[in-house]
């Protein structure tokens, strides 16, 4: 369970930060930023930049992502923004439009 | 006894929405549900659910609105709930609280107006008044 949910019903205009992992369902905008994971669920709108340990999305996010670790894009994902980390997966069924920096 | 059951429900329905101790939130919090803050919160807060403030949070706001709001953590701002307010023993609260009931536990800090809807007893002319908001709030719930 983690520490921070932001449910199907909820929407938040404006920062977020936290320590620990972060779970979205609902709607955000502005800025979102987490030391551990962070998870954009099926059906979340995200419109905000991320930055977090490691990014699960698999709603609909735009905005850049920064991520520690990783960033794993799922079926059913629409991403519009540049993503960088070290290890990036792109699901089949995933969207992506931006680019992608790995650090090489 | 009733707004205690209706805190334990709302605590427990809140899971699906909980803003953690570790987390900060400064900007616009509304939804359908209900929310659980543990962490940090500055920005006004707007809810059809229930809003529990747990120990150890701190939210400023201009204006919280909610159904029922439990507030064991400290709260600076007003509160307009369409259900009841409680404020638990750790709570240190500085704004007005407007709802069906307000509760202070013995240990609660407050500051600031109460507004709560009741019916005045006739002799205290009150009645009709009372009456009035009391069919408002019915409107309200029937809405949800």
């Amino acid at each position: 369970m983690a520490s921070t949910v932001i449910g199907a019903g909820i929407t938040i205009e404006g920062e977020i930060a936290t320590d620990e992992d972060i779970v979205i369902a609902g709607t955000v905008r502005g800025k979102l930023s987490a030391k551990e994971s962070v998870t954009i669920e099926h059906g979340a709108t995200v419109e905000a930049d991320v930055t977090g340990g490691s990014l699960v999305v698999g709603g609909a996010l735009t905005g850049n992502v920064t991520a520690q670790e990783r960033v794993d894009l799922q079926s059913g994902a629409r991403v519009i923004g540049n993503v960088k980390a070290a290890r990036v997966t792109i699901a089949d069924g995933a969207q992506f439009k931006g680019s992608v920096d790995m650090d090489v | 006894m009733a707004q205690t059951r209706t805190t334990a429900s709302g605590a427990r329905d809140g899971a699906e929405a909980r803003i953690g101790s570790a987390a900060r939130v400064r900007g616009r919090i509304q939804g359908d549900g209900n929310l659980v803050i543990e962490g940090h919160v500055e920005g006004n807060v707007t809810l059809r659910g229930d809003l529990t403030i747990a120990e150890g949070a701190t939210v400023t706001s201009e204006a919280v609105a909610a159904h029922a709001v439990v507030i064991a953590g400290s709260l600076e701002g007003n509160v307009a709930a369409t259900g009841p307010v409680r404020l638990a023993a750790s709570a240190r609260v500085r704004g007005d609280l407007q709802g069906s009931a307000v509760v202070l536990e013995d240990g609660a800090r407050f500051s600031g107006k109460l507004d709560s809807e009741f019916d005045l007893p006739p002799e205290l002319g009150g009645a009709s008044q009372g009456e009035a908001r009391g069919r408002a709030s019915d409107a309200k719930s029937a809405r949800r």
